[in-house]
C-alpha cells in the first residue's frame, strides 16, 4: 500500500513524464490519459473559513477580501481568538448588569483588552476595524494617475491612425551603441508623468509629496535600555498585516480570518474536470474525482529477495484490476534512450503540424537512473473485472486461466500476483537505490454515456511503471 | 470610454513584487499588499526550505517558481491565475534569466492572460506623485540607486552594491560570533562555561534575522565615528535573547549597535551608501542635480530599522560637505521623502496603483504575442545588458 505509508515504491509516468504514486494521478476519461497536479489546471472553486465552516461564492469573497465576517485571527501567534463574555458588576445602581464582549486567544493568552479595543456589547460585536491612514492621498493618486492614462491612451489612439509608427530599429541606426538605451526608453513602459500637454481643468488635484529635510532622530533610549523582546514584534507578525506592520505588541490588531479554497482540476487538454469537490466545505465527497486508481491496473510490491549488484533477485509484484471490466496486461522493457528521441521527434512533428499550444506547459527534464534490468515475464496476464461480493468469498479458487506457473504465482479475484527475477546493474555500489521499469500494457473499456456510438469502447492503453524495492544490500559473504 | 474598458471586472489584476528576501503580493487599486511573505519554499521531495534567488540553473528556477506562484495564488490571494493580468514590479536591474523564466512560468504554466513590466524605481513615484526623485532601493541582496528625472529613468546613473540586508546580518552574525567566543574563552578562565556551552556558529539566518529586526538600532554619526576610533562610549545595555525555548543568550550591546554600519563604512573604497548617493547624483545633468538632491526616496524593508533614515541624511549631508565632494556637488540641502505606505512595500504600490490605470491594456504583454514571439521581447529585457553598456567606461 504504498499510498498509505507515502513511500514511493511503485511511480507511474505521467503524460507530462513526472513519476508519480497512482494515489496522487488523476485519469482523463476524455483524452485516455494520465494527469498529474502538475499538468493539470488549477482553479479556485470556493472559499470556505475553517473555523466556523461558512462558505461563500467567490465574488462574494473577493468583496469581502478572502476573509470570514465572523472570525479573527489571534494577531500575536494566528490561531483563531474565541469570544469571552463578561458581566460588568453596576456599581452605579442601574438595575441590569450588562454583558461585554471581548476576543481571547487561548492559546497564547492575548486579548483585544490588551491592546485597547474597547469591549463590545454584542457578541458578534461591531470590532473596529483599522483603516489605511493614507487612503484618501492614496485614492486622489489613483484617480489622478487613471486620468492621466486615459489621456495618453486616447493620443496614443488618435496618433496610430495619423502617422505611421516609428519602429524601435529606426533608433539602432540613428544612435548606434548608445541606442540600446533609448531603445530601452522606447520600449519602458514610461509613465505619463511627464504630463505636459494634459489639460489640467479636468485633471483630479493630487498634493505632491514634499520632501523634507528633518527626519525623527533614533530616541536616546536605544543607547540606555534593554530592549523588551515580549513588546517588540516579529517580522512574521509584522508582515501579516501589511498596512499596519506594527512594531509594537500593543499596536497590535487582530484581522478577521482569512479563507482558505476547495479547487477543482481541469485537464488542459480537452478542458473537462478530472477533479471537482462538493460545495460543501463539510463534505470530503468529490463531484468528479478521475481518479487513477480506479481506472487502471495498480502495481504493488509483495515481496522481493534481497538484491545484489549483479545477481538476479526473484520479486513478486500483485497487480489488481480496479475496473468492471477484464483485461490482460502484458509486460515490455523501457524503449532505449534511442528510441525515446526517435519518438519524441515524430511527436514533436505531429504537434506543430496540429494544433501548436494544445499543451503548452514546459515539461521540466527528469532526473531518473535506473539501477537494475527486470527479466519480465513474456506471457499475458489476465485479470478478471472488480467484483465486490467475491472479496468476502474464500470458497471460490477456482479460474479457468491457463496460467504459466512460473509467473502467476497467486490468484483472487480481480488481483494476481506475479514473479519474475531483477538484476541490479553491477557496477553499482552497496546501498545503492535500485529503480528499474517497465511498460504495462493494458486494455481498457471506456464506459463514458456521452460516446458515440454508445457501447464501451475498448483501448489499448500503455503505461510505464518504475519501482524502487529498495537498496542493495553488501557484498556476497562467499 | 469607462476606465475599466476592458478587463472584465471579475478577474481584478495582481501585481507582484518578488524580492530576493520577500515577496509582495496583492492586487491592483488596493493600497498595500494581500501578504508579505519570504521568497522561499518548501522542496516538495526532501523538505528542506529554499529560496527562490537560491536557483543553481534555469530548470532549477523554474521549478521553484512555479511551486512558489502557486502557492501565492491558492494560499494567499484566492484567485485562479488563468486568464489574469499580471504586473510584475522589477527591478531594472533584475537578471535576464530570471524575468524570462517567470515570465515562462507565468504565462506557460499558470495561462495568465498578460503581464506587465514595470521598472519598480520609477513606479514608486507614483505613491508621492512626483516626477523627479532619487530612488534608493535597500532591499536584502542589494542596494540600487537610480535617479528619475521628470519621469524617466537615468539609467546611465544608477549605483548598485551589496550593501544590504545580506551584509547587515552577515556583519552581525559575524561580530557576534565573535564577541562571543571573546566572552566565552574569558569565562572559561574563571570556571564558568555553562552559560556559553551553546554553539553560535551555526545559528539560522532566521535568528540572525530576528535578532536584526528586535534587537539592533543604526547609530548615531557622532557615536559611530567614536567607536571607528575606538574613543570610550557608554556601550548599549546587552540583549538577552532565547533560542531553541530555553537556551538564553547574550547578545552585546555593541554587536547590536554596529550591525548596520557596514552599509556606512568608508575606510577602504568609497562604495558607502552615501557615497554611491552622491556619485549617482554626480553622473547626472548638472541642471537636474539640485532637484534630485532635494528629492531623496528611500524605499525597501531595510530602511525601517529604528534610526536609519536620521543616519542615511547625516551621512550624506556629512558626505556633501567632505572636501572630496563640496567642489563637484556644490549643493546645500538634501531632502528626503515620506511615502503613505510602509517602506517595504512603496515599490509595490507604485505598481498597484499604476497597474490600476489603462497603462495595463496599452503596455501589457499578452499571452498570445509571447506564444507567438516565445519570448519577452527585446526592449523589455535589454534592461540587463545595456546597463552594463552603460557603465563602460567611454
Ligand atoms: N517591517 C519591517 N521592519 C523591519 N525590518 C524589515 C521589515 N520588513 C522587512 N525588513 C527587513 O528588510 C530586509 C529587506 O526587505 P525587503 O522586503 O525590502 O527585501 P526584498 O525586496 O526581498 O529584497 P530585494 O529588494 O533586494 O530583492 C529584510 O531582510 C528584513 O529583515
Ligand atoms: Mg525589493
Ligand atoms: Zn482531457
Ligand atoms: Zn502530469
Ligand atoms: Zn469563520
Ligand atoms: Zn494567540
Ligand atoms: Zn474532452
Amino acid at each position: 500500500m504504498s499510498y498509505l505509508i507515502q513511500r514511493e515504491f511503485v511511480r507511474y509516468e505521467c503524460t507530462c513524464g513526472s513519476l508519480k504514486p497512482i494515489s496522487v494521478l488523476h485519469f482523463c476519461r476524455h483524452c485516455l490519459k494520465l494527469r498529474c497536479g502538475y499538468c493539470v489546471c488549477h482553479e479556485v472553486d470556493s472559499h470556505y473559513c475553517s473555523n466556523c465552516m461558512e462558505h461563500l461564492p467567490s465574488a462574494e469573497a473577493k468583496i469581502k477580501k478572502n476573509r470570514c465576517g465572523s472570525c479573527f485571527d489571534c494577531p500575536n501567534c494566528f490561531h483563531t481568538l474565541s469570544v469571552r463574555a463578561t458581566t460588568r458588576s453596576v456599581e452605579d445602581g442601574s438595575k441590569t448588569p450588562s454583558k461585554h464582549y471581548y476576543l481571547a486567544c487561548f492559546f497564547c493568552r492575548w486579548t483585544t483588552r490588551d491592546v485597547g479595543i474597547p469591549d463590545q456589547t454584542t457578541a458578534t460585536g461591531s470590532w473596529p476595524n483599522k483603516e489605511n491612514p493614507y487612503a484618501e492621498t492614496l485614492i486622489s493618486l489613483l484617480e489622478h494617475y487613471k486620468v492621466i492614462a486615459m489621456r495618453e491612451r486616447s493620443q496614443k489612439d488618435k496618433k496610430t491612425y495619423s502617422t505611421p509608427r516609428r519602429g524601435y530599429s529606426s533608433f539602432t541606426e540613428k544612435f548606434g551603441l548608445s541606442s540600446m538605451i533609448a531603445r530601452k526608453r522606447a520600449g519602458l513602459p514610461s509613465l505619463p508623468l511627464g504630463g505636459k500637454e494634459v489639460n489640467l481643468s479636468n485633471l483630479p488635484p493630487i498634493t505632491p509629496s514634499v520632501a523634507e529635510e528633518e527626519v525623527e532622530p533614533l530616541p536616546e533610549s536605544y543607547f540606555a535600555e534593554e530592549p523588551d523582546l515580549t513588546k517588540i514584534t516579529s517580522l512574521v507578525q509584522r508582515h501579516a498585516n501589511p498596512a499596519l506592520q506594527a512594531t509594537t505588541i500593543n499596536t497590535l490588531h487582530p484581522q478577521h480570518r482569512h479563507f482558505y479554497i476547495k479547487r477543482s482540476l481541469r485537464c488542459r487538454q480537452c478542458e473537462h474536470n478530472v477533479s471537482k469537490p462538493e460545495y460543501n466545505p463539510g463534505s470530503i465527497k468529490f463531484k468528479i474525482q478521475l481518479a487513477a486508481y480506479y481506472h487502471m491496473p495498480e502495481v504493488r510490491i509483495m515481496t522481493f529477495e534481497p538484491l545484489q549488484a549483479g545477481k538476479p533477485s526473484d520479486i513478486i509484484l500483485k497487480l489488481i484490476n480496479p475496473t468492471q471490466h477484464l483485461t490482460s496486461v502484458q509486460f515490455t522493457q523501457l524503449p532505449t534512450t534511442e528510441e525515446i528521441e526517435v519518438a519524441e521527434e515524430r511527436e514533436k512533428n505531429m504537434k506543430e503540424s496540429l494544433d501548436r499550444d494544445l499543451i503548452s506547459i514546459p515539461i521540466p527534464p527528469r532526473c531518473v537512473v535506473i539501477t537494475g534490468k527486470a527479466d519480465l515475464p513474456s506471457s499475458a496476464v489476465v485479470l478478471p473485472p472488480r467484483d465486490d461480493a467475491a472479496e468476502y468469498d474464500d470458497t471460490v479458487d477456482t479460474h479457468s486461466f491457463q496460467d504459466d506457473p512460473n509467473v502467476v504465482v497467486w490468484r483472487k479475484g480481480n488481483k494476481a500476483a506475479v514473479k519474475f527475477s531483477i538484476t541490479p546493474f553491477s557496477d553499482i555500489k552497496p546501498g545503492t537505490e535500485v529503480l528499474f521499469g517497465f511498460c504495462l500494457d493494458y486494455g481498457y473499456v471506456n464506459t463514458m454515456p456521452i460516446l458515440e456510438p454508445r457501447q464501451p469502447q475498448r483501448t489499448e492503453m500503455q503505461v510505464k511503471v518504475y519501482l524502487s524495492p529498495g537498496k542493495t544490500c553488501g557484498i556476497d559473504p562467499k | 470610454m469607462s476606465i475599466y474598458e476592458g478587463l472584465s471586472a471579475d478577474k481584478l489584476a495582481v501585481v507582484l513584487d518578488l524580492g530576493a528576501r520577500y515577496t509582495k503580493f496583492g492586487f491592483i487599486g488596493e493600497f498595500a499588499p494581500r501578504c508579505i511573505i519570504p521568497s522561499e519554499i518548501k522542496c516538495p521531495s526532501s523538505g528542506k526550505i529554499r529560496y527562490i534567488y537560491s536557483y543553481t540553473d534555469e530548470n532549477d528556477l523554474y521549478s521553484l517558481l512555479v511551486e512558489f506562484v502557486h502557492m501565492l495564488f491558492f494560499k494567499h490571494v484566492l484567485v485562479t491565475p488563468k486568464d489574469r493580468h499580471v504586473v510584475i514590479v522589477e527591478s531594472l536591474l533584475c537578471p535576464t534569466l530570471f524575468r524570462d523564466t517567470l515570465a515562462k512560468v507565468l504565462y506557460r504554466h499558470f495561462e495568465v492572460a498578460s503581464i506587465l513590466f514595470v521598472p519598480s524605481h520609477l513606479v514608486a513615484l507614483c505613491t508621492l506623485g512626483v516626477k523627479t526623485a532619487l530612488v534608493i532601493d535597500v532591499g536584502y541582496e542589494e542596494v540600487q540607486i537610480i535617479p528619475v528625472y521628470e519621469g524617466v529613468p537615468i539609467l546611465k546613473a544608477w549605483q548598485a552594491q551589496p550593501l544590504a540586508a545580506k551584509a547587515i546580518e552577515a556583519r552581525l552574525r559575524n561580530n557576534f560570533i565573535n564577541a562571543y567566543n571573546n566572552m566565552k574563552n574569558a569565562a572559561g578562565d574563571c570556571g564558568d562555561t555553562d552559560t556559553f556551552a551553546e554553539d553560535v556558529s551555526e545559528l539560522p539566518d532566521s535568528v540572525i534575522e530576528d535578532i536584526k529586526v528586535r534587537g539592533c538600532f543604526v547609530t548615531t554619526m557622532e557615536r559611530s565615528e567614536m567607536i571607528s576610533k575606538s574613543e570610550p562610549v557608554k556601550e548599549p545595555p546587552p540583549l538577552k535573547y532565547r533560542i531553541k525555548g530555553d537556551k538564553l543568550i547574550l547578545i552585546p550591546g555593541i554587536c547590536r549597535e554596529t550591525a548596520f554600519e557596514v552599509l556606512f563604512e568608508r575606510d577602504n573604497d568609497t562604495n558607502s551608501i552615501q557615497d554611491l548617493v552622491l556619485k549617482s547624483i554626480l553622473e547626472c545633468g548638472i541642471d537636474t542635480r539640485k532637484q534630485l538632491a532635494e528629492n531623496l526616496f528611500l524605499v525597501g524593508g531595510t530602511v525601517m530599522a529604528p534610526g536609519f533614515k536620521s543616519r542615511f541624511m547625516r551621512e550624506v549631508k556629512a558626505l556633501l560637505h567632505s572636501p572630496e565632494y563640496c567642489d563637484r556637488l556644490p549643493l546645500n540641502t538634501v531632502k528626503l521623502h515620506n511615502p503613505p505606505a510602509k517602506d517595504n512595500y512603496t515599490c509595490w504600490l507604485g505598481g498597484a496603483i499604476f497597474g490600476a490605470t489603462d497603462m495595463l491594456q496599452m503596455r501589457s504583454l499578452s499571452r498570445e504575442k509571447y506564444l507567438s514571439l516565445n519570448t519577452v521581447p527585446d526592449w523589455s529585457n535589454l534592461a540587463h545588458n545595456e546597463l552594463v553598456i552603460s557603465k563602460l567606461p567611454t
